[in-house]
């Protein structure tokens, strides 16, 4: 029974990276929508939210399946409680992903104002602490996250930086405020899913060590 | 572990004749806690169990060295009173063995033994001793009733009932729960549970979840060695023995 309790847990996890990726895709997606106001493309990843929704459920079911049948102990446990964390954030990372979709519908009819700040870059920096948090999981490795710290430090500092610049275009010119917002907001959203991805990554580290570390 | 420690092993071996079955076993054992013992089938959980109340001595060819130390005394030595460490450390079995007499003689006879004659006193140690292994609402109406005619779990309950009726300050249990039911069990357990507020109780399962449900601290033991022995939470969610870790999570054993 043994056996095929890791055999259950082993494609769990496989499953898991799966939809943390689909996730990733969508927030990736969203941001390329937002860069080159590709409407439909925006379209394309707020149809994706039923597949999530689905994934989540199912997977969760997994791992409730997994506790009850298998009563998991030690590292087993500790691969699934970090799961259900990961299945979590994923959720909210691809949810993200669609709110900015809503966004780009809303504002792809105008060009960008200043190329939308420090958006792009922080977009960028953001999706890797998500590809690292996945690839962390996925490998079990803790040296993927280590510098996480900083990392957040960085992406809290352009969310910062591009609410000032935000609101001094605003001042400048009233008409502005519209889309200066809605940048201001998806910088917040950015930085909500690297937020996420920090909490990915604690998990990975609870998962791998059995420490538990909380990342500033 | 805890400061608190009522029995103690210092570099304790065991043989049965050449078969090292115990090597060099350091533990402490807290004082008011439950612990358990858990490894697989032959690592020598049950044999260190039998080293506490001396019950290897009934068996030939048995050589042990080392310390076994119970509140500060050591118990290997030939000067210590068998019946009296006995009643000191109590046992319970795998499967129950009630004394075939009714249910009061089965308790009042420990006492008796240990040279209680007066009938009040003797109906106070048993009605005390069942409502201690929580019993006694199931069987005191019929006090006088074979023994033998109760379920399983009442059975091993009594068998509980009556290692308190000698006022022990340790209760050992071998796999108590490995004859019976989901019920049944589930009974023990809480019992086991009330116990630890006035003695010390040291438990070899083989279910590592009941080890997980009742136990304070947990030894990992495996061909004769003690692996690994601390708090249960931090055996069962993260041992630092690799060996623990498979055990454990189902990979042999």
């Amino acid at each position: 029974m043994a056996e095929k309790f890791h055999a259950e847990l082993k494609t769990t996890k496989k499953e898991t990276v799966a939809m943390a990726l689909f996730a990733r895709e969508m927030l990736r997606t969203a941001v390329d929508s937002l860069i080159q106001q590709d409407r439909d493309l925006a379209v394309s990843v707020v149809a994706r939210k039923e597949k999530l929704h689905e994934m989540e459920v199912r997977l969760e079911e997994q791992c409730y399946h997994l506790i009850a049948t298998g009563q998991p102990m030690a590292k087993d446990m500790r691969v699934i409680a970090c799961s259900l964390k990961v299945i979590n954030a994923s959720m909210r990372i691809g949810r993200y992903g669609k709110v900015i979709a809503n966004i780009v519908k809303e504002i792809s009819d105008k060009p960008h104002i200043a190329r939308m700040m420090s958006i792009p870059h922080m977009a960028e920096l953001t999706i890797d602490m998500v590809d690292d948090a996945i690839k962390a999981y996925e490998t079990d490795s803790v040296a993927l996250i280590s510098d996480f710290s900083a990392r957040d430090d960085t992406i809290d500092a352009l969310r910062h930086s591009i609410f000032r610049e935000g609101i001094t275009y605003m001042m400048e010119d009233p008409k502005t405020i519209t889309r200066c917002t809605h940048y201001i907001m998806v910088a917040r959203y950015l930085e909500r899913c690297a937020d996420h991805a920090c909490k990915i990554a604690e998990n990975v580290h609870y998962m791998s060590t059995g420490e538990r570390i909380e990342i500033h | 572990m805890s400061d608190n420690t009522i029995i103690s092993t210092n570099n304790l071996n065991l043989w049965y004749n050449e078969k090292h079955a115990l090597e060099s076993v350091s533990m402490k054992i807290p004082k008011n806690r439950v612990t358990a013992l858990i490894g697989p089938s032959g690592c020598g959980k049950s044999t260190l169990l039998r080293c506490f109340n001396r019950l290897n001595d009934l068996i030939d060819h048995v050589k042990i060295t080392g310390e076994i130390l119970l509140d500060d005394e050591n118990i290997q030595g030939q000067e210590t009173d068998v019946v009296h460490l006995r009643k000191k450390v109590g046992m319970v079995f795998q499967k129950p063995n009630p004394f075939p007499k009714s249910i009061y003689e089965n308790i009042a006879f420990g006492p008796r033994v240990h040279g209680i004659k007066d009938k009040a006193e003797l109906d106070r140690i048993v009605e005390q001793s069942l409502r201690h292994a929580a019993i006694w609402d199931e069987v005191k109406d019929r006090l006088n009733d074979s023994a033998l005619g109760l379920s399983g779990g009442q059975q091993q309950r009594l068998c509980i009932a009556r290692t308190l009726a000698v006022e022990p300050e340790v209760i050992l249990m071998d796999e108590p729960c490995s004859a019976l039911d989901p019920i049944a069990t589930a009974k023990i357990e809480n019992l086991i549970d009330m116990l630890k507020v006035e003695y010390t109780v040291i438990i070899v399962t083989h279910n590592m979840q009941q080890a997980a449900r009742v136990s304070d601290y947990t030894g990992f033991m495996y061909l004769g060695r003690l692996i690994e022995c601390g708090k249960t939470a931090d055996i069962f969610e993260h041992p630092k023995e690799e060996l623990t870790e498979n055990y454990i999570t189902g990979r042999f054993g």
